[in-house]
């Protein structure tokens, strides 16, 4: 074969889109034809060049394609941390609040004890009068208005008090 | 990790981290298209500026059945091509200054180690880079951008010819006429 007709066949051998059949041509062909081996090499090199001829991007690239972007409204805004903050915060938030009512609520009980069936089991006494557990959890209610109150060894020996279903009526 | 298609998918939801995800995954090889198509350091970044604004524009209409990068090098090679274009028009035209402010001449060349430095080395490079810009820019626009897709981007014949639009057998003989004229207008350099 001539070398004017195969170069096509190397140019896509050096690309690596010659067929099988082609690559051997072309490698038999490199065989006897030290011209078309050194064509190879030059194509190598100007692939190699071409990688090489890179553009600079510049530091302000980014900075201006998104100003540009965002004043066409191609680009969603960030949003700002503190509602992510806020909306994040609400889990806890809310679980706080739910803990709090119910233990409110729980205190509620042993503050109406003019009925006996209201009295919570174990505490004996006349109706109207307060047992020293009474007193204890009347005390921490102040506790609940400033929790600064406490400190780290009380809130270990902190126990929850929840009313039985019969105790709440 | 995410693929692109996906990313474009959450780009059409309104995910701004999908966007800067694709971006910074592209933004270099579509100025170094530019560049290498341009042969101008301002015009590159200016067009490739236009194709992400583009890309973003045209983000309904991409479908995840397309390569993204296929998709891409379509858009930045109609981009380039318009900016060619325009560049015809008298007292457009813009020279091939490598030497302007903010340039870096020494950007994508590979530097030595320190033991190997040899300036010598470093200003061929430099003038390789230089001529080899100005010859691609005498080649016709499809050969250009054919050799340039294939052998600077990476891509396959057969991408190459998706986002040129011709077969598989015109990319191989366009490719082909490209590095024969370039070898002749690097005769010497290129070894």
């Amino acid at each position: 074969m001539e070398c004017r007709e195969i170069r096509e066949i190397i140019s896509a051998y050096v690309d690596g889109e010659a067929s099988p059949e082609e690559a051997r041509r072309a490698e038999e062909h490199f065989g006897r034809c030290p011209e078309c081996r050194a064509a190879e090499k030059r194509m190598r090199a100007l692939g190699v060049a071409v990688v090489r001829a890179e553009g600079a991007v510049p530091s302000d690239f980014r900075e201006n394609l998104f100003a540009r972007m965002e004043k066409e409204d191609l680009l969603p805004k960030r949003r700002s941390i503190f509602a992510f903050s806020l909306r994040w915060a609400a889990i806890p938030l809310a679980a706080a609040a739910a803990l709090a009512l119910f233990v409110l609520s729980s205190r509620d009980v042993p503050r109406d004890l003019s009925s006996t069936a209201m009295r919570p089991p174990g505490v004996s006494g006349p109706a109207g009068e307060l047992s020293p557990e009474d007193r204890e959890i009347v005390a921490y209610l102040d506790i609940l208005e400033d929790p600064d109150m406490l400190d780290e060894t009380e809130i270990e020996e902190m126990e929850i008090f929840a009313p039985s279903p019969e105790q709440r009526g | 990790m995410r693929t692109d298609a996906e990313l474009m998918a959450l780009y059409q939801k309104g995910s701004r981290d999908a966007f800067e995800e694709l971006f910074a995954r592209h933004h270099r090889r579509v100025i170094h298209f530019c560049y290498r198509m341009t042969g101008d350091q301002a015009r590159a970044e200016e067009a490739a500026q236009e194709v992400f604004l583009r890309i973003a524009r045209a983000a309904s209409t991409y479908q995840p059945t397309a390569r993204f990068t296929t998709w891409m090098y379509t858009i930045t090679r109609r981009t380039t091509l318009n900016f060619l274009r325009d560049e015809k028009e008298p007292g457009e035209k813009v020279p091939i200054d490598t030497t302007g402010e903010g340039y870096d001449a020494t950007e994508g060349i590979s530097l030595p180690g320190r033991g190997d430095w040899d300036p010598e080395q470093v200003a061929w490079e430099a003038q390789l880079k230089d001529k080899l810009l100005e010859a691609l820019q005498k080649l016709p626009e499809v050969n250009r951008a054919a050799f340039v897709l294939n052998r600077g981007e990476g891509l396959s014949y057969e991408e190459v010819a998706t986002v040129l639009g011709v077969t598989v057998q015109a990319v191989k003989s366009r490719i082909f006429r490209a590095r024969e004229t370039l070898l002749a207008e690097l005769s010497g350099l290129v070894e």
